[in-house]
């Protein structure tokens, strides 16, 4: 995402209207809780117009909203069953048994521009469900307290297979995409979240992340690809999720870091709320999110505790 | 075949409603549909939606047309990460018998704004695929330029060692690596790269063959710049599952010693050293007194750790202070495998 709009500013960058250009943001010495739940909740009722070009993430912006408001503690201000009906609603369904032979994937939509009205004498039935939406979809569902065993699970994991490479790898949609370990993750999620291995091969996958592993020790989106910290986050969560290391995985990652890290963090919280990637630059949702999610992890009061491996809070993982 | 290069200039000139345009005649937006309770609703603009609307009906009708490859340019200029317009462009074009020296030009084109896009690289990598072995050289001069410009663009660099792979064009890829490297030795991208081409390049032998001088090439750089990780990171994986040649090739030892010696920027030395040490390499005094002078009196007499290992972590402790908790927890390990 490289020009302004597409980091997801506020407000249209229009040079005349220079009113609507941003304040000078100032440093808080504190974490002001209401401030970022108020951010969430004005992008819950209406994303602003720079959000157009990521449309085809609807889902996943839905998810940073609301799982963020999750993490805040604040779902309160969610319509749950509302959200349930909307994210429902892009759940692609086979019309007979024998299209899951037709090696489509019959996951979720990611938005309404891959998702096309079905008619009943139709040929062509456009599919454009995506793994990643899917993982969204279902991350979001759990988060609002839905029982996924009211979903069509089966016709899900049985078409999720066609995705699987013969390398192990997972493209996400089977009209033909990138693969690399995202993908991966987004599978391994769904099955753990559906609690259903039937829709990949676990072995397989181990494979190829362990052929992700770079000369360094991190871990590439794909082999041969330079190590990168969201790719390795992609391997060990998969890794974990799909029951391959378990808790004497040591690590002491999970204590909170040095007050030089908090610091920092705290930096970037604007006055608007919310979080943005770097100094003098203004909020989006990804990195709202991943902040929101970093502060938890660091015990900050008043959020509750990640699931690291799903993404969602511990109480959505287990359904408390 | 329709203008497709028009994309870019598309946002900038003024809007022309696609219902005003002659080219669009007779078809009938189809608008969105919402569905039921819709939340995290997206304030679309007018061109957004209506471009959008008539790409509903294009693809809904499944015409694979000229004005449908145009529709694409226009729906990808405000929407680049659609898939399933990507999708439908590609459809067309097999359609309708592209010319793809073209259609590579035409993603030149969105690369321009939009250089991290996974869905440019991907209709990128197909149309390549259509060229065959001929579009190697121009394909590694794309991302060549694309390096120029941002020298860590992970889509690129993907797609560069995608093309050698599957197009070929090996030849050269050492120098352009050491080139990279010349121009910023810290380009840890480059050092991936170098790394790739030693151990697949067809031509170079494998990373056997290779390592020797690679070992070489990553000292000089260690010690150029001590405190840059990436050599010292390429250094060890050259011995990757080869332990007994690492303890053995004195060169390592060497190099952490100088640089010890050297008193500044020792971090990766002595990360090094304890890695060995892990492994059974026995120091000599000349190391074990280079280490010891590091410490400082923050850290007390150097008795007061039971080995080496410990004082390494100690020491490390203090002078990579980010990862504190990381040299207790390796002191600990060292301690319980001694």
């Amino acid at each position: 995402m490289e020009d302004d709009r597409d980091r997801g500013l506020l407000y249209d960058s229009d040079p005349s209207s220079p009113s609507l250009s941003p304040p000078r943001p100032f440093a808080l010495t504190f974490f002001d809780r209401e401030r970022h739940v108020k951010f969430l909740e004005m992008m819950y009722h209406m994303l602003p117009r720079p959000y157009q070009s990521q449309e085809i993430n609807h889902l996943t912006l839905a998810y940073f909203v609301i799982s963020g408001l999750d993490i805040l503690d604040a779902l309160d201000r969610v319509h749950k069953d509302a959200v349930a009906d909307w994210v429902l609603s892009f759940q692609a369904h086979p019309r007979s048994k024998a299209d899951l032979d037709n090696g489509q994937f019959y996951g979720f939509h990611g938005s309404r521009s891959s998702q096309f009205p079905s008619k009943d004498n139709a040929i062509f039935t456009p599919n454009g469900s995506h793994l990643a939406s899917t993982y969204s979809a279902l991350a979001i569902l759990k988060i609002v307290g839905y029982n996924l065993s009211n979903i069509d699970s089966e016709s899900m994991l049985t078409s999720m297979r066609n995705l699987q490479q013969s390398d192990g790898s997972f493209m996400p949609i089977h009209i033909g995409a990138e693969r690399d370990l995202r993908f991966l993750y987004c599978a391994a999620a769904i099955c753990f979240m559906l609690n259903n291995w039937n829709g990949m091969d676990r072995e397989k996958a181990k494979e190829y992340i362990l052929n992700c592993q770079s000369y360094d020790g991190g871990f590439g989106l794909s082999p041969g690809s330079e190590s990168h910290g969201g790719a390795a986050y992609c391997a060990i969560a998969s890794l974990r999720l799909m029951g391959f290391i378990g808790d004497d995985c040591l690590s002491n990652a999970s204590a909170p870091s040095s007050k030089a890290n908090i610091r920092s963090l705290l930096d970037w919280s604007l006055q608007y709320g919310g979080f943005a990637k770097s100094p003098g630059v203004l909020p989006d949702l990804y990195h709202s999110y991943y902040g929101l999610a970093a502060f938890s992890i660091l015990g900050e009061a008043g959020l509750k505790p990640l699931c690291l491996e799903l993404g969602v809070t511990e109480a959505a993982a287990t359904g408390l | 075949m329709a203008s497709s290069s028009s994309s870019e200039g598309e946002g900038r000139r003024a809007w022309v409603p696609l219902a005003s345009r002659p080219e669009f005649a007779g078809v009938t937006p189809l608008p969105q549909d919402d569905g039921p309770s819709p939340v995290v609703a997206i304030a679309y603009r007018d061109d957004f939606r209506e471009t959008m609307d008539y790409f509903r009906s294009l693809y809904s009708s499944r015409e694979l047309s000229p004005r449908s490859l145009l529709l694409t340019s226009l729906a990808i200029s405000v929407n680049p990460a659609n898939y399933t317009v990507w999708h439908f462009r590609r459809q067309v074009l097999e359609a309708l018998g592209a010319d793809w020296t073209e259609e590579l030009e035409f993603t030149e084109g969105v690369a321009k704004r939009n250089a991290k896009n996974y869905q440019l690289w991907h209709h990128r990598r197909w149309v390549a695929e259509k060229l065959g072995p001929d579009a190697a050289s121009r394909e590694l001069e794309f991302t060549r330029k694309i390096f120029c410009l941002d020298a860590k663009n992970y889509h690129a660099w993907s797609h560069r060692q995608w093309v050698l792979q599957a197009l070929g064009g090996w030849e050269d890829e050492l120098d352009y690596c050491a080139q990279l490297l010349e121009e910023d030795v810290f380009n840890n991208s480059a050092w991936n790269q170098r790394y790739f081409v030693i151990t697949k390049s067809p031509s170079l032998g494998g990373l056997n063959a290779m390592r020797d001088s690679e070992v070489d090439y990553a000292i000089e750089a260690i010690h150029a710049n001590p405190e840059n990780e990436s050599p010292w990171r390429y250094l060890r994986g050259l011995y990757n599952d080869e332990n007994e040649a690492w303890l053995n090739d004195s060169r390592v030892h060497s190099a952490c010693l100088r640089v010890l010696k050297a008193k500044r920027n020792f971090k990766f030395a002595l990360s090094t050293l304890l890695d060995l040490l892990g492994l059974g390499f026995k120091p000599n005094q000349e190391i074990k007194d280079a280490i010891t002078s590091l410490r400082t009196s923050d850290l007390g007499e150097a008795g007061s750790d039971s080995d080496l290992a410990n004082s390494i972590c100690s020491i490390l402790g203090l002078e990579d202070p980010m990862r504190a908790n990381y040299w207790t927890w390796r002191k600990q390990q060292a301690s319980s495998s001694s």
